[in-house]
Formats: structure tokens, C-alpha cells, sequence
């Protein structure tokens, strides 16, 4: 399975996977208008909106391979010359691409359609003609019904910088309102993503009866501005593709039976490189792997009440039943609880063991959520306080204190939501997970010396923006992929973004550095210099530690394993015969105890 | 690591069994301080060593046993790390004998700095602990002359005394010391040191030392499997085999396979040499500054990865001291941030992440905290609360949330206006940890009972504090008066077949009874039209009831009816199908109880289990476990095969297989393993 897949179970746990399972896939059409219009180039050559669009096309399916390749995609253009659907029942209706999981084929077949030559292609193979949404509409209804997976969230883009696509004929006018409420009545969601026209773009006269109503009801969605730039449309598209989806539902108590329902959500989500898949070397089809436990002496299969499971503590192994394990796991059921509240400035930035998740309230699971949550955000807000609450989010698993932090809505100037209304929950340290340090003795810096250091710092201010960095392993391995996948003879090159532009940092600091070095550092000081590197060295010549059988026999009955080294450990593993297949000292450990004890 | 050494000594004298009626003897109250402190050590498993040493027994068995000195004096167990059997020879063994040993101090000083002999390693820290009800005869004077001896000899004493006590001032009460006992040890980490440079483009560079200063704390053990019957770990395998997604689920041998990964819809072959050759690579261990921020465009809730690492100047450098203390200063004095790219070494993947000065009173550092990279955020857009007219709430209901607020408060100004935190997370033991160890030491020592229930300090530091319970109760029911609360009625949420069939246990009982009523008549109705012949697809579980009520067909046929109609709602894929294959499933159940044949059933359900992954039902699979549908046990139905823990792992171990089929990759930052490898 990719990871699209396992990040909600490692977040979610059962009750997300559930829902995915009992929902189906999400799938997402884009239906872009491929009219002359479309291809009219901005001022100083800046891209043409169908330019933009298929950029914003191959980010999503780019980005929908790593995420969630699951998902289905179609690409769909209308106003076109050209017609290819089904049976080619609709004229000027060009399916480019069906419902499918979006491949590495696909993603070259948008590329293609960048750029100068890209829109010489698009004049080939699509072509302009005249437009009916209502067609393009219902082939896309078809495209849907043609599916024979389950679908749950649905989901149609239209692009265009045309308000009128059929230019006032009130006929086709009324057939593409009409498909476009069939649609809505099969729970697609259709959204219009217009782009800038000279003149502005006025939804009222047409579009506003082919899109969905907005979630909130505060016509959020139609205030908006169309789209000029490509940062704003992937921005725009970015917002709406990704479905949200609670890792939990859970109700928050406030004491006394009094409930909040709540959801929560994964925000941010460690994003790792995909665990490989097994194949067949012949076919190159994909295997499974079955696990079977069975008795090591018999060779029959064990059924689960056959076995049990054990911990060693003291030289002493104790067994535990499995439900008894999770027996001991279970403090409650799944909720928050809360304790009280706190003023902001005691919750610590080192107060972190792991990324936050957001709090939204749940209006479907109890009527009236919305409104106290929505009190307890503005007062929390206005007071500058956390509240801080107890936390079992999934079956089984043992509390943890949290804070819900509040945070207002915020909207750019193009309206699009940056934070949204809720409560961040950060997840708080147990006494055992933090450490205790010895700390150094330090010696301060003087005013002339902090100065110094403050010029460079300015010198070196950045805009950071949370979104700004990508993983320079995970694209790697995507384009490494994406090239096997497509026969490419090199992948294409990946820019390290998280590597420091030492030249640009050198020439902007120009002289101030050696200013600062003058003033912190004597004339001889090396900082480069690692005396860590002379020990090293040492160690290697350290002749090896030698202990005796006995010695070992002895620790082994004292439970003093755990003072000798790894070396020692594996040579006292290898003079007793003991087999082991482990490396870390726990498991030498083990062995040797295991072997020696008895 | 430092390591010490300590003895216990433990009054078992007479003297230590006089209580008052209904009172603990000094004696029990002793010998449940030794246990627990022993069981912290066992649990934390440190290589603290530990003797113990009673006074006062029947018998004399000590090293300077001679004639009529040092006598009922025993070393119960010499200088070792403790273990369970001493906790069970504490348990057993131990019991208030009849003697009274002299001078009680003087003696355990020079007992004790024999048994100290008894051990072959060298000792940093050497601690004598009493546990007397001091009614022993000692003089302040011999008091005096004895700490002073110890001071000497570099012991330190202390007192774990009794409760009939203190003659002498300054010693911890009783209370207290049984109450830091009741914790098992925190767990305690040796911090590993990361010697690095900070870098500030490719002249500047600062000597630097890494700790990690906050993370999640696992216990280093974990469970392991072993037979029931033996114990044994060694009796168990584990093999993973490899089959084709075909029919025959062919076997494929490990040599045939190689591996691949997803590219979207496509797979593509990979082999793990390529991947090395065409992985990202870097320069290793690296803390490199790509530029300063405000601190505020670095938002709390972005913070990523498990830890915060605390950056210190490099040791004993005091240049590299100077340099960041000034760039720590800066930072704090602009209210900036650095944004870094951090690698801990080769082989792990490098991260940005943001460095924010912190200055305390005593120390001066930079903290690290791992930031998001593009691909680890999801943009979800939330509907607006504030504009929502539904959603707004009242300047009354407002007013009670913030009275509510007031009321709650766990941060109070005492008289002399210091803050008073009554809530300090940071100071509260991991309850995972603490419950699991009590339940370890349980079963360890009294094997063959159920396990306990939590203990009631754990179960007390987890909830709200009772002055706070107290303090909110108006104020929380102002907040009842003023917002109505109404769990809404699920109508089509798919969330266990039983709520959708209206079978929820919550139902009254008279109303289920009389649908068992209404289900009879109908059914007899049925038979009385001898409308029903054989399982119908509208509703099969009707029919097969009224056909095995017929008795007209033998019931493995009715049973093989049944069972093809499932096989054929089962292969329409949907929700509202496997609806209707669970009631079938559940009459099969039922009336195979009823009748009292599991056979047919169980092996059925077991196909049915089998054939999960290739007939792609995990859903369905998911609401039988959901509604707990599983095999007919031997309890159910004599003469079944399955026993009742059968039966109920029979839908349990599914989801673990599947937990274990989709192992989460490791993450990159290998420095938790190379920190376990080098302990």
C-alpha cells in the first residue's frame, strides 16, 4: 500500500480507516475550457490561462501520486473542435483523460500541453469550436456513472475566463443548469475556478447557478476574485482538492456530562518516502505476504490462544494474555476531558513531542457544538488563555495531556483562507519525557560583540513561509521513479531548497563576518578544527576489552550485562555459542541471558 | 555512568510490630517501602546496586559474626542489582522476628562497609538506607560521632523511617517518602551528545554541542511472544511467506522476489542497489543557518518531528561560548528566529527546521525544532464560524464561557504575588508507563490472579484538580442553561449494522421483545401460507428462519441456500448489501445456536475469513467485527470446536495481521537506534 493509505491509519488509527474503507475513493474531474480566449497570453508574455491551468493540472496530479494515489482524476476539455467520449455522444467535448489513478503517462501527457508548444498541441489535437457546457456536463455525468468503484467525495473544477459560454443563448444557457443540478443531485460538488478576462468576471451571469453553495453559507466562495496569477490558482485549486477528513470524532467534556463534539484533523503529516512493494521477478505483478505463526518443535500453527506475551524485567520473564495487554492499555474510552485553563505564556515552546492537530467542532454528532465551541474560541482568544485538556484519541490508547491553543480565521487579500477558525491541540510532555541535561557554564557575549552579530542577522532576514521547502529526499525518489517509470534516460534534476546558498549568504555578509570573527575569536582559533577527531583515532587503536567467561557468568547472574559494551557483548555471545540475530545491546543482552541463566 | 550503591537496612526487631489496633506496624509499613523501592529499581532497571541487610532476626548470619558481638544481624542478599527474586523474598521471606539488635547504627556502618566488599566493581555513590521505628536505644551523641564516620568514609545516610518517629528533627516524614515510592521511576536517558558546527554561510562557523532535551519517551522493551504452554519464546516462529494474487495463491519463493514502488497507478520495479546508487546523498552531520526570520512567522502548530534539541557552545570551548552566546542574544533582541538545515549524519534526512534563542537565568541556548516541508501539509479549508449567523453565540452564553474561564483557572497568584501552577503536566509521570509496571510487578508476584485495578494516586493525577471541580459548578451550569446540547439522531451513518438495523443494545428491552413477538407471528404466518420454499434474494434472512422452522429441507440445505444468496450480495461491493449479508450471517448464527450445530457455520465463517483479501472484503469484514459477529463457541453450542477466547480472537487477530502487513517505513533519523547501539 502507498502512503496515501497509511497516513490515516498512523494518525486515525480504526476509525479513519474505516471511513475510507466504508466511503470509497475520492475523485476529482477537471473541466477546462480550451477556447481561443484561453490562449491569449497576459502582458509581457506572461502565461496564457490555459498555460496556468495545465501547470496547476500536473502540480495536482504530481502531488496526488505522492499523497494519495488512490484518488481518481479525469481531465476534460470543452469548446473544442475536436470531440473524444464514449461513443462520441457529444460533439466539442474532449475527454482527455478518463477517471483513472493519475501515472507517470499521464503526468507527461499534461506536460505536454505546456507552454508554446503546448498550446500548438492544444490547437492540433483539441482545437477551439463552439461550447456546451450542458454537454460537457453530462459527459462528465457519465464519466462518473461509468465507474465501477465506489466513489465519496466527487468533485468537478471548471477553469475558464469565459462568463458566458455560450455567449446569451438562453437554450444551451438552461440545458448546462439543468445538467449542472443532475450532477449536484449525485453529490458532486462543482466549483469554478475563473480566471482573469479584461473587464473582470462577473459570476451572477451565469456560473452562480452552476456551482455548489458554499459549506458555510457566507458566500465566501463567490466574493472571490479571479484568478490573475499562478500562485493564487494553485493556491484556489489547492484549497478545494484535498478532502478533509477527521482522524477522529471524539466529544469534548467540560465537566458534568457536558459535551462538545469534536473532530479532529491531521494538518501536517510527516511525509515519508513510500514503503516498497514485493514483486514476482518473472511478472513483475505485485505479491502478498502471509504471516503465520507456528510451534517451533511441531510445526503446527498456532491459534492466537495458543500463544501469549511476555516481558523480562529483573532476570524474571512475566506472561500477560493479549487482551490483558490491552487491558492495561485502556485508562477510557476516546475523548477529551477538560482540566482547566492557563494563561498563553505558559505553555513553553519546548513543549513538543509531536506535530499538533486542529479542533473543529462537530455540528452533525451534537446540535449546538458549533456555538459553544465557537464561545469557548472567542473567549480563550480574547482572554490569551489554553485550555488544557486530557486526551484519548482512539481506543485503547493511553492518555496524554494536551493544549488547545486558540486561533482565529485568517483570509489573504484573495479571500482564501490561511488559518482556519478552531483550536490547535498541542500534545504536552510527561515528566519522563523530558531530560535532564548538565548544563555547560557559558560565558556572555558582550553589547559590541551581540551588535555584530545583530547586523548579520539582518543582513540575513528571509520571508518564511511554511510551505516554501520540499523534501529533497522525497522528490528524489519521486523523479528517480518517474523516470524508470517513463524511460527517461536521466531523471530530472532536483533542487536542494533546504541547502544554504552559501555564496549569495558570503556576499551579502561581505565584510562583516571577518568583523565578528575579530571580535569573538582569537587570532589562532580554529572552529573547524575537531578535537572530537584526534579520540577517534584513539578509539580505534584502544586495544578490545577482553572479559572472561567467568566475568560474563558473573554479570549474567548479577543482571550487570547492561555495563559492558556492544564489542564485549557480541564476543561474549560468540565464546558461549549464543546465536542471535539482534545488534542492539538490549537484544545481546537477551540472548546471553536467555542462553545463560537457565 | 555513575553508578552507586545502596543498603537497606531493615529493623525486623520486635519492637517493630507494636501498633495500635487498626493501625499498620511500623514492621508492614517498613516492608511495603522496600517493595516498592525495590520494584522502581527492577522497573527502571538501573545498574544501581542494592543489599539488604535485617536487624533483629532469630538467626545471625553476617561477615563479622563473632561469639557475642554482631549477632541477629542478617545480609539477607549482598550487593547485586536487584531483581525479581528479591522482591518475592521480600514478599515471602521476610517476616517480623523476636529479636532486638544493639546500637543499631553503629553496627549497620560497620556491617555495611563489609558488604560493600562483596562487590567487584567500583562504586561513584555509596547510600545507607535505615528503616527502623528508632525505638532502638541510640544516643544523639553516638549519633553525632557515626555521621561523622560516615562522612568520612564518603556513605551518605538517610532515613526511611517508620511512622512512630521523629525523635530527630530534619528527616523526610513518612508521608512524603511513601508517596515519591508509589511512582515507578521516571525513565532517565543518558543525553547523547551531537558535536556539530553551526554554520552561517561558508565563513562563519560556531563550535556547537546538540542534546536532545524533549521527546517522547518509549520503553526500551517491548512484548515478545511466547507459547502458552510453555513460556518459551523459543517455541514460537514467525515465517512470512509470499504468494500471487491468483486463485491458487501460489507460493513464490523469497530468492523471486524484488521489490518496486508505487509511481501513482504504476509500479515500478526497483531494485534496492539502484535505489541506493540513485537515492539523495549529502554531506552528513550538518546544523548550516539558511536565514533569519521574525519568530512570529514560525507558528506554533507547524512545529514537526518529535523532539526539541537544545544547542549549546562546543565543550570546554569558551570562544564558540562567546560567538553564541552573541548570536542567541541577537536573535532574542530582534525577536528572530534562525531557519536551518539540520542532518544529524549520513544517513539520516536532512530537515529545516527553526533555532530560537532561549535565555534562562542560569544558561543561555539555542532550541531546535524540526519544521514542515511542503509536502507534509494539508490545506483544508474549515467554514468560517464567526460569519455564521447559526454559529454565533450570545453576549449571555459568552458571558457564562467566560466565567466558565475564570472559574477554571489552574494558574493562581498566591498573597505574595507569585504565580502557582496546580497543574504541571511536565511533572507527572507517563501513566502508560506506571500502570504497565504495576501490572508486570502483579502478575510477577501473586502469578495466576486477575490483574489490579489502577491505583488510586494514577488514577487522581488524571483528572481535574477537586478545588477547580468544585470552584466551576455554577458556572458550568450557567453554561447548561444557556446552550442547548443535542446529540442528533444518526440516520444514514454507516457506523455499525445493529444502529441501522435499530438493534442497538441501548434499546429497551420491552420494545425488542415485542419485535421478537411481532417476528414470530409473521414467521408463523409464513408457514401457514407455505408461501416460502426455498432463500429468496428480498429478504434472505427471513426465509431461511421460516424454512428451517419448516423443517420441509434438511438444514445444510437451507444452510447452503443461505450461503449462496451471501456469496452473491457479498459480490455487489456495497454498503447497502453487506447490510443485508450481515443479518444473514447473524441468522445463521442464531440459528445454528438454536439448533445447536456450530460445524456448518464456523467453517463458513472461517472461508469467509479466508477469503477477505482476494474477494476484497475488508469492509464487510470490518462491520462483522464491528457488531462482533464471530464464531459459535464451545460455551454457545456443546460439542463446537472453538473455545470462547477462540472465538473471540477470531475477529480480534484480524486486525493485527493487518496492522502488521503495512509496517510503517522507519523513519530516516536513525539517531534514536545509533543512540540505543552505542548505550
Amino acid at each position: 500500500e502507498g502512503y496515501g493509505e497509511q497516513l490515516p491509519l498512523k494518525l486515525g488509527g480504526a476509525t479513519c480507516v474505516r471511513e475510507e474503507r466504508l466511503t470509497g475513493r475520492d475523485s476529482l474531474v477537471f473541466l477546462v475550457d480550451a477556447s481561443k480566449e484561453m490562449f491569449i497570453k497576459g502582458e509581457d508574455g506572461a502565461p496564457s490561462n490555459f498555460d496556468m491551468t495545465m501547470q496547476v493540472v500536473r502540480t495536482v496530479y504530481t502531488s496526488k501520486i505522492i499523497s494519495s494515489h488512490r484518488d481518481l482524476i479525469a481531465l476534460v476539455f470543452y469548446g473544442t473542435e475536436h470531440s473524444k467520449n464514449p461513443n462520441d455522444t457529444f460533439k466539442h467535448v474532449y475527454v482527455y483523460h478518463d477517471l483513472d489513478e493519475p501515472g507517470a503517462k499521464r503526468v507527461q501527457d499534461v506536460d505536454a500541453l505546456r507552454g508554446e508548444k503546448g498550446a500548438k498541441l492544444a490547437a492540433e489535437t483539441l482545437g477551439c469550436g463552439p461550447s456546451s457546457l450542458g454537454d460537457a456536463l453530462w459527459c462528465c455525468a457519465n464519466l462518473y456513472s461509468d465507474i465501477k468503484l465506489r466513489l465519496s467525495h466527487k468533485r468537478l473544477m471548471i477553469f475558464t475566463c469565459r462568463e458566458q459560454p455560450h455567449g446569451g443563448d438562453n437554450v444551451k444557457d438552461r440545458q448546462a443548469r439543468t445538467k449542472a443540478s443532475d450532477l449536484k443531485e449525485t453529490g458532486v460538488v462543482i466549483d469554478l475556478i475563473h480566471l482573469m478576462k479584461p473587464g473582470g468576471f462577473d459570476v451572477s451571469l451565469f456560473f452562480r447557478d452552476i456551482v455548489s453553495p458554499p459549506e458555510d453559507e457566507s458566500e465566501l466562495g463567490l466574493q472571490l476574485e479571479p484568478c490573475e496569477k499562478l500562485d493564487d490558482l494553485q493556491k484556489r485549486v489547492r484549497a478545494k482538492e484535498q478532502k478533509k477528513r477527521a482522524t477522529a470524532r471524539i466529544n469534548l467534556c467540560l465537566g458534568d456530562g457536558l459535551n462538545v463534539a469534536v473532530g479532529l484533523y491531521a494538518t501536517a503529516v510527516t511525509a515519508r518516502k513510500p514503503p516498497p512493494v514485493k514483486l514476482y521477478r518473472e511478472s513483475n505483478e505485485a505479491v502478498r505476504s502471509k504471516t503465520r505463526t507456528f510451534h517451533t518443535q511441531t510445526g503446527s500453527l498456532l491459534l492466537p490462544s495458543e500463544i501469549k506475551k511476555a516481558q523480562t524485567y529483573g532476570k524474571k520473564q512475566i506472561e500477560m494474555e493479549k487482551d490483558e495487554v490491552d487491558f492495561i492499555k485502556k485508562f477510557d474510552d476516546p475523548g477529551l476531558v477538560l482540566m482547566g485553563f492557563k494563561p498563553m505564556e505558559k505553555l513553553k515552546l519546548h513543549h513538543h513531542i509531536k506535530p499538533s492537530v486542529f479542533l473543529y467542532p462537530e455540528e452533525g454528532e451534537i446540535k449546538g457544538s458549533a456555538c459553544l465551541f465557537s464561545a469557548l474560541l472567542k473567549k480563550c482568544s480574547e482572554k490569551n488563555v489554553y485550555a488544557l485538556c486530557r486526551c484519548i484519541a482512539r481506543r485503547n490508547n493511553p492518555p496524554r495531556f494536551v493544549a488547545l491553543v486558540p486561533q482565529n480565521e485568517e483570509v489573504d487579500d484573495a479571500k482564501v483562507q490561511i488559518n482556519p477558525p478552531g483550536f490547535n491541540v498541542i500534545y504536552l510532555p510527561y515528566a519522563d519525557d523530558v531530560r535532564t541535561l548538565d548544563l555547560p557554564r557559558c560565558t556572555s557575549a558582550s553589547q559590541e560583540q551581540v551588535d555584530k552579530m545583530k547586523d548579520i542577522v539582518t543582513k540575513l532576514r528571509f520571508k518564511y513561509k511554511s510551505d516554501a521547502f520540499e523534501n529533497p529526499v522525497i522528490q528524489k525518489h519521486y523523479r528517480n521513479l518517474e523516470a524508470l517509470a517513463l524511460d527517461m534516460m536521466a531523471p530530472e534534476e532536483v533542487e536542494d531548497l533546504i541547502m544554504p546558498k552559501v555564496e549569495q549568504i558570503d556576499r551579502r555578509l561581505g565584510s562583516l563576518v571577518d568583523e565578528f570573527k575579530n571580535l569573538v575569536y582569537p587570532a589562532n582559533y580554529n572552529p573547524e578544527s575537531k578535537p572530537a577527531a584526534k579520540r577517534k583515532t584513539g578509539a580505534e587503536k584502544k586495544p578490545k576489552v577482553e572479559v572472561s567467561m567467568d566475568q560474563i557468568k558473573v554479570h549474567v547472574q548479577n543482571g550487570t550485562l547492561g555495563k559492558l559494551t556492544v564489542p564485549v557483548l557480541k564476543e561474549a555471545c560468540k565464546q558461549f555459542g549464543v546465536r542471535t540475530t539482534g545488534t542492539k545491546k538490549q537484544e545481546l543482552i537477551d540472548a546471553l541471558m536467555d542462553q545463560l541463566s537457565s | 555512568m555513575a553508578k552507586s550503591a545502596l543498603i537497606l537496612c531493615m529493623d525486623v526487631g520486635f519492637n517493630m510490630s507494636n501498633s495500635g489496633p487498626g493501625e499498620e506496624s511500623p514492621f508492614d509499613q517498613a516492608k511495603r517501602v522496600i517493595q516498592k523501592f525495590v520494584q522502581r529499581q527492577v522497573f527502571a532497571e538501573t545498574k544501581d546496586e542494592l543489599a539488604l541487610v535485617l536487624f533483629g532476626t532469630d538467626s545471625t548470619k553476617n561477615p563479622l559474626d563473632n561469639d557475642d558481638q554482631y549477632q541477629n544481624i542478617t545480609v539477607h542478599r549482598n550487593l547485586m542489582v536487584p531483581d525479581f527474586k528479591l522482591l518475592e523474598e521480600i514478599e515471602n521471606q521476610i517476616h517480623p522476628e523476636s529479636q532486638q539488635a544493639d546500637c543499631i547504627f553503629d553496627i549497620a556502618l560497620n556491617v555495611c562497609v563489609l558488604v560493600e566488599n562483596t562487590t567487584i566493581h567500583k562504586l561513584d555513590r555509596r547510600n545507607i538506607v535505615l528503616l527502623t521505628d528508632l525505638n532502638s536505644p541510640v544516643s544523639s551523641d553516638n549519633l553525632d560521632v557515626i555521621i561523622e564516620n560516615l562522612k568520612q568514609a564518603d556513605i551518605t545516610l538517610q532515613f526511611l523511617p517508620g511512622q512512630k518517629r521523629p525523635r530527630t528533627e530534619g528527616r523526610p516524614g513518612h508521608g512524603e517518602a511513601h508517596h515519591q515510592l508509589c511512582m515507578f521511576k521516571r525513565i532517565e536517558r543518558r543525553p547523547m551528545a551531537w558535536p556539530c558546527q553551526l554554520t552561517i554561510g561558508s565563513a562563519l562557523s560556531i563550535r556547537i554541542v546538540g542534546y536532545k532535551a524533549v521527546t517522547e519517551e518509549k520503553l526500551k522493551k517491548s512484548w515478545k511472544t511466547v507459547d502458552a504452554q510453555t513460556n518459551q519464546k523459543d517455541d514460537v516462529k514467525r515465517e512470512t511467506v509470499y504468494c500471487l494474487d491468483d486463485d491458487n495463491e501460489t507460493e513464490v519463493q523469497k530468492e523471486d522476489i524484488i521489490q518496486g514502488f508505487r509511481y501513482g497507478s504504476d509500479i515500478v520495479p526497483f531494485s534496492k542497489v539502484d535505489q541506493e546508487q540513485m537515492k539523495y546523498t549529502h554531506d552528513g552531520k550538518c546544523f548550516a543557518v539558511l536565514g533569519f526570520t521574525k519568530q512570529s512567522s514560525v507558528q506554533r502548530h507547524r512545529f514537526m518531528g518529535t523532539q526539541v534539541i537544545k544547542i549549546f557552545p562546543g565543550k570546554d570551548d569558551e570562544h564558540a561560548a562567546v560567538a553564541l552566546s552573541a548570536l542567541i542574544q541577537a536573535l532574542h533582541e530582534l525577536q528572530m528566529v534562525a531557519i536551518v538545515r539540520y542532518a544529524y549524519d549520513r544517513r539520516s534526512n536532512p530537515q529545516v527546521g527553526a533555532a530560537f534563542p532561549c535565555i534562562k537565568q542560569d544558561h543561555e541556548c539555542l532550541m531546535y525544532v524540526q519544521l514542515p516541508f511542503m509536502e507534509d501539509l494539508r490545506h483544508f479549508t474549515f467554514p468560517s464560524l464567526e460569519n455564521n449567523s447559526k454559529f454565533t453565540p450570545s453576549d449571555e452564553q459568552l458571558s457564562a464561557v467566560d466565567s466558565l474561564i475564570d472559574s477554571m483557572m489552574l494558574v493562581e497568584e498566591d498573597e505574595d504575588g507569585k504565580q502557582k501552577d496546580i497543574f504541571k503536566v511536565h511533572d507527572i509521570p507517563n501513566p502508560a508507563f506506571q500502570r504497565l509496571f504495576q501490572c508486570l510487578h502483579h502478575r510477577a508476584v501473586n502469578p495466576g490472579t486477575p490483574l489490579p485495578a489502577m491505583e488510586s494516586w494514577l488514577k487522581a493525577t488524571l483528572e481535574c484538580p477537586e478545588v477547580i471541580r468544585e470552584r466551576c459548578q455554577s458556572a458550568l451550569g450557567e453554561i447548561k442553561n444557556k446552550f442547548t446540547l443535542t446529540q442528533v439522531e444518526k440516520k444514514k451513518k454507516l457506523k455499525t449494522s445493529a444502529q441501522i438495523f435499530g438493534k442497538d443494545s441501548d434499546e429497551p428491552e420491552a420494545k425488542k421483545a415485542k419485535e421478537d413477538e411481532a417476528d414470530e407471528e409473521f414467521n408463523l404466518a409464513d408457514i401457514a401460507e407455505g408461501s416460502v420454499t426455498s432463500v429468496g434474494s428480498v429478504d434472505p434472512a427471513r426465509d431461511f428462519r421460516t424454512l428451517i422452522r419448516q423443517k420441509t429441507l434438511t438444514f445444510e440445505e437451507v444452510c447452503k441456500q443461505l450461503t449462496h444468496r451471501i456469496e452473491q450480495l457479498l459480490g455487489n461491493k456495497s454498503t447497502d448489501y453487506y447490510m443485508k449479508s450481515i443479518t444473514c450471517v447473524e441468522a445463521f448464527r442464531e440459528q445454528s445456536v438454536k439448533l445447536g450445530n456450530a460445524d456448518l457455520y464456523n467453517s463458513y465463517l472461517q472461508l469467509l475469513k479466508s477469503s477477505i483479501p482476494t474477494q476484497g472484503l475488508e469492509s464487510f469484514w470490518e462491520l462483522l467485527v464491528q457488531d462482533g459477529v464471530t464464531l459459535i463457541s464451545e460455551d454457545e453450542v456443546e460439542g463446537s470446536t472453538v473455545t470462547r477466547n477462540e472465538a473471540r480472537q477470531f475477529l480480534v487477530t484480524e486486525r493485527i495481521e493487518e496492522a502488521a502487513a503495512h509496517p510503517a517505513e522507519d523513519p530516516g533519523d536513525v539517531d534514536d537506534l545509533v543512540r540505543i547501539v552505542l548505550l
